[in-house]
């Protein structure tokens, strides 16, 4: 593991960093955005509800 | 021979099922013509992520930028890059898109209707839509095309494939509108991700850093890390990719939509700042999956169609069990897309194009209905058109092009909109037609006449022209018309 993300850095280190970059960011942010998200969809559903009952 | 088993069958299946019933349930809340349009206006920041990155990655989006790196190396990611830079610069700045949010809006000719008059707003959502079902045209066959190869199915089953899909995304984008497409969006966004990057990781394990470093260098040499020294590439592709994507971080109908179904122009900036650097995974993991194909496959294998290279590769390396993911994954990315697609060309086309024929406001429940119609009629015009459309040249060029048709237009019209206060309607007009007329032209071009190759090997530089012209037809319109 660590001799491959060595290995990343010096071989062409830009797309190496680029890379290793890309899959850290995108496995933190799929698991933040999956637990919040999910409290979003609950707030956005529970407004619609309060607003269409209001309407009523 | 690929490893999809009867599991992987049983992974896509539950995956459908549940994307299907979560689309469907949410209809319930739709209640106004707003909440179908843009959720009631209610969408907040993490949702805008998973939605904006779930719509904006397609197998589609899949293929080309695979294609890119097989094509290109490392330096195919670049458009990635630029958009990063772009998304990140309008949501830190709030340039164009707080001006455009705070106005309440729904759609971007409505907006131009304040500045350039009623006819310039119907013009406009004229342009927006031809551009972006022209660009959604090819959606369904390069989707289908992926499905067949990776899973081995019978490629007469692609039609029929590509029907089924397009069916079920409409049910729920027509019940629900933006609301099932936001939720279903979320669990899209977590599957497609899931898939991935657990699918990376197993190709840099496979396949090796260095295999794939020396595969590029020796195809391509340096011209596979810098695109300033890739013959196919140079100045002009990163100068026409620098435009396009800046202008479609500000106009494209499917993100901007996120910034309109937020809650407040702040909340649509973080989505923009927060989605930002999803656009380089976008370009860079499907293009890792290009060079890993360039690198594992013998030219007999991939055969004539270097779009088919990454599919090919990955029947070979994934295992039965992760193939069910990948597919779903897969699935999930080309719903999202096509949902969100369907739904937003379908709000201009009524908010816009049959704003004319709305003298006083519309029943909510005539909205309604009229909205789930063109969802429906868009459904049968692509099946149409993504059937019997043959592409020449690559498609992320093709893409390009046709998204150049309102992009290069609508993205003048904004900037002078927001501001210049000089802009008017007759600077507005010359840039429609310019920018709707010069894309249009090359395409025809690309297809009959005696300089059809020039023109197929110089989109880039055709599409620069594009936008130059279309900026200064604003600008030469806009002084020419007398002052009132």
């Amino acid at each position: 593991m660590i001799n491959g993300i060595s290995n990343m850095l010096t071989n062409h280190w830009f797309w190496g960093a680029l890379t290793i970059a890309c899959l850290a960011w995108y496995s933190t942010i799929t698991i933040y955005v999956a637990i919040k998200g999910a409290g979003d969809i609950r707030e956005m559903l529970r407004k619609l509800a309060r607003g269409k009952h209001g309407e009523a | 021979m690929t490893n999809f088993s009867l599991l992987d069958g049983g992974i896509v299946g539950v995956y459908l099922l549940v994307t299907m019933i979560a689309g469907v349930m949410v209809r319930k809340y739709v209640g106004k013509v707003e909440d179908f349009l843009v959720a009631g206006r209610e969408m907040n920041v993490y949702l805008g992520i998973a939605s904006l990155a779930a719509t904006e990655f397609g197998i589609v989006t899949c293929m080309y930028t695979a294609q890119n790196g097989f094509e290109k190396g490392f330096a195919g990611a670049i458009p990635g890059v630029l958009t990063f830079i772009a998304m990140y610069l309008v949501g830190y700045t709030g340039f164009c898109v707080k001006p455009l949010r705070d106005s309440g809006v729904m759609t971007i000719p409505e907006l131009f209707e304040q500045k350039f008059g009623t006819r310039v707003r119907w013009a406009s959502g004229v342009v927006i839509v031809l551009g972006g079902l022209l660009n959604m045209g090819v959606f369904l066959r390069t989707g289908g095309d992926f499905l067949v190869h990776v899973s081995g199915l019978d490629p007469s089953y692609l039609e029929i494939m590509m029907t089924a899909l397009l069916v079920g995304v409409a049910v729920y984008t027509i019940l629900g509108g933006m609301l099932s497409v936001l939720v279903t969006d979320y669990l899209q966004f977590i599957v497609m991700s899931l898939g991935l990057i657990v699918v990376t990781f197993l190709i840099l394990d496979r396949v090796g850093w260095s295999t794939l470093v020396n595969t590029v260098q020796t195809n391509y040499g340096e011209g596979g890390f810098n695109p300033l020294k890739n013959a196919s590439m140079g100045w002009s592709y990163v100068i026409f990719n620098a435009l396009l994507n800046t202008a479609a971080v500000l106009t494209w109908q499917t993100q901007i939509a996120r910034v309109l179904a937020a809650k407040d122009s702040a909340t649509g900036r973080k989505v923009y700042t927060g989605t930002s650097f999803f656009f380089v995974a976008r370009f860079l993991i499907p293009g890792i999956w290009g060079i890993a194909a360039l690198a594992l496959l013998t030219p007999e294998q991939i055969g004539g169609d270097t779009l088919l290279a990454m599919p090919k590769m990955l029947s070979i390396v994934v295992p039965a069990g992760l193939m069910g993911l990948l597919v779903a994954s897969m699935l999930a990315a080309d719903m999202s897309t096509d949902s969100s697609y369907m739904l937003t060309w379908g709000s201009v086309i009524y908010n816009d194009i049959m704003a004319p024929f709305r003298k006083a406001p519309w029943p909510e429940k005539k909205g309604l209905f009229w909205n789930r119609t063109i969802i429906a009629i868009i459904g049968v015009f692509l099946l149409i058109y993504g059937l019997w459309y043959k592409l020449e040249g690559d498609l992320w060029t093709y893409l390009g092009i046709t998204g150049s048709i309102y992009l290069s237009s609508m993205s003048v019209l904004l900037i002078a909109c927001c501001y210049w206060k000089r802009a008017n309607s007759w600077g507005a007009a010359a840039a429609i037609v310019c920018g709707a007329a010069i894309p249009a032209l090359t395409l025809v071009l690309q297809k009959v006449g005696p300089y059809t190759e020039w023109f197929t090997q110089n989109g880039t530089v055709c599409g620069i022209a594009t936008y130059v012209i279309v900026a200064l037809s604003m600008v030469i319109g806009s002084l020419l018309k007398p002052k009132s």
